[in-house]
């Protein structure tokens, strides 16, 4: 299924640095997530919008991770010619992740 | 003795955001502190470049209406910070002055921060800039401004002799809301798990809305109840306990979810928050929901803060210009393909002059490079954006963006924004080197 369906995202700017957030609504499937949302699996997701490094955090008090992707503004908010220089969008493209682990998940909508 | 406590509110997360929501928070007689981040990266590098044209300018544009809209709780005796001098705290300074008079307002003494602007120091130590690739003289003609973060420590000092309105120039965010709590908690500034927790407390706070529901909503998975009109947050804080939570009667929310979004946010290493006052840890902060719209916050730690403080150079990055015009129904994504072609082409002679441009189309590719497939649209948005060395050459771009009016066929709506350029790029400064100065002015 979509991340979207179990998890919920934050994109923020710095520079030509985007961070991205993701934490789950259930707490029950904290594990799958660290498990499944692997670095290699968002930079497919992202492609050509990063030509940076990706590294991923983990915040285990609030069960969330946090990739931190360099390069990946187009030359950061003053000079970037994309449309969402912010990169504030880019919070939906990771719930578009697939996660092959259907039965193991519990989507937050029943 | 009573035990020590604050409550503050955030006023302010950028340079134009609303006030009359702030305002609404202030008059509530819920926070003695509110707390106003008026610069987002880009912000202090126009704000420069407003100064270098009109050296009485360069400062936050809404002191006037600030100063009215706050008059009641500045008079109540509520507490006032904000980096509202951006490049220019002399003349903001100038304007609050005036704007107490104006509202009949006495006996306030206020607090000036002076001594971020640092460009004298990046040139002549020829700083790395690392994101572009070069030290600071080897583009000395296009640098036009540097800011260093400054921190916690003069908004104390100024607090400790009585100001009641302080403002300053690039103060960090957090560090807005982290003078107030030092301040009134007795918190010393070397006190690394106090820094971590104050900081924590700020950065729940410094974005505003951000944190009561603003950028969060995603029907049908996450949907709050009235995001008309969202509340400002607002911290208690005292020995025990920290709690966030929102004015009630307004819309959005403070709760597990839009906490732990704003935790993150603009976050690198969780465990290592660099800020001036602290190297925080938030990897083990945990959040918890004590009622509606009620949830206490723990967990921070914190190390020494950095060595150096970031500074903000601006750079002359030339013209930058976007033209749209819009083509719908069938083919209309091979017309707007077309129409780019026949753009980069008549452009050709002008190519020296463009340091980048790109051509995007909107509902196909425009936000994530085509990495999500879709159908053919009923209609697409061809935005051509570009950087240009220089005016003559940016006004090629529009020209040609306007006269696809004459073809491929059914191209409508036609629009151009032209600016000039500034990038701002970061760098590292040695702390001993920026050097600050208080002053406080009795009203």
């Amino acid at each position: 299924m979509k991340l979207r369906e179990f998890a919920y995202s934050r994109s923020g700017d710095k520079g030509d640095i985007v961070n991205l957030c993701v934490f789950v609504y259930d707490d029950d499937n904290w594990e799958v997530l660290r498990r499944e949302l692997t670095v290699e699996k968002v930079r497919d997701k992202f492609g050509s919008l990063v030509d940076g490094e990706i590294t991923r955090y983990e915040l285990p008090g609030t069960k969330g991770l946090n990739f931190v992707m360099t390069e990946a503004l187009g030359g950061g908010v003053s000079m970037s010619l994309r449309t969402d220089p912010h990169g504030k969008s880019y919070q939906s493209l990771i719930l578009e992740i697939d996660i092959d682990a259907d039965e193991e998940i519990k989507p937050h909508l029943g | 003795m009573t035990s020590r406590s604050i409550s503050i509110g955030s006023g302010s997360a950028y340079s134009t955001d609303r006030l009359d929501w702030a305002q609404e928070l202030a008059d509530s007689g819920l926070v003695d502190y509110m707390g106003f981040d008026c610069l987002a990266e880009r912000t202090m590098a126009l704000a420069q470049v407003r100064r270098l044209d009109d050296e009485t300018t360069g400062h936050d544009q809404r002191i006037p209406e600030l100063m009215r809209r706050f008059a009641g709780f500045l008079r109540r005796g509520g507490k006032m910070v904000g980096n509202f001098g951006a490049a220019n705290p002399a003349a903001a300074a100038d304007d609050v002055l005036r704007g107490l008079k104006l509202n009949g307002i006495t006996g306030v003494r206020v607090g000036v921060i002076h001594g971020d602007d640092v460009l004298d120091h990046v040139l002549d130590q020829d700083l790395e800039l690392p994101e572009m690739g070069v030290t600071a003289q080897a583009i000395t003609a296009k640098v036009v401004s540097a800011n260093a973060y400054i921190g916690a420590d003069p908004i104390v000092e100024l607090l400790d002799e009585g100001a009641q309105f302080i403002l300053g120039g690039r103060i960090a965010d957090p560090s807005l809301y982290v003078g107030p709590i030092a301040y009134e908690m007795g918190w010393a500034l070397d006190d690394w798990e106090k820094m971590g927790t104050a900081t924590l407390v700020a950065h729940l706070l410094e974005c505003g809305t951000h944190a009561t529901g603003g950028n969060y909503v995603d029907p049908p998975y996450r949907v709050l109840d009235d995001i008309v009109h969202l509340g400002f947050p607002l911290a208690h804080v005292n020995e025990d306990e920290l709690i966030i939570t929102k004015l009630e009667g307004t819309g959005g929310a403070v709760d597990i979810g839009t906490m732990k979004t704003q935790l993150a946010y603009e976050i690198h290493d969780p465990a290592a928050y660099l800020t001036p006052d602290s190297t925080a840890d938030f990897s083990h902060v945990w959040v918890e929901e004590v009622d509606p719209n009620r949830v206490r916050v723990g967990g921070a730690s914190g190390r020494p803060r950095p060595d150096t403080l970031k500074v903000l150079v601006g750079v002359d990055q030339g013209w930058k210009v976007v033209t749209e015009i819009s083509y719908g129904g069938a083919g209309c994504v091979e017309r707007a393909q077309l129409a780019a072609e026949v753009v980069a082409k008549r452009l050709e002679p002008h190519q020296s002059g463009i340091d980048e441009i790109r051509y995007d189309l909107h509902g196909m590719s425009a936000l994530f490079d085509g990495q999500l497939p879709g159908g053919d649209p009923a209609e697409v948005r061809l935005r051509i954006a570009a950087r240009c060395d220089d005016r003559e050459t940016a006004d090629a771009v529009a020209f040609e963006g306007q006269f696809l009016w004459m073809g491929p066929a059914g191209g409508g709506g036609v629009t151009t924004q032209m600016a000039p350029a500034i990038g701002v790029t970061p760098a590292l400064l040695p702390r001993k080197d920026v050097k600050l100065i208080t002053e406080v002015i009795e009203a």
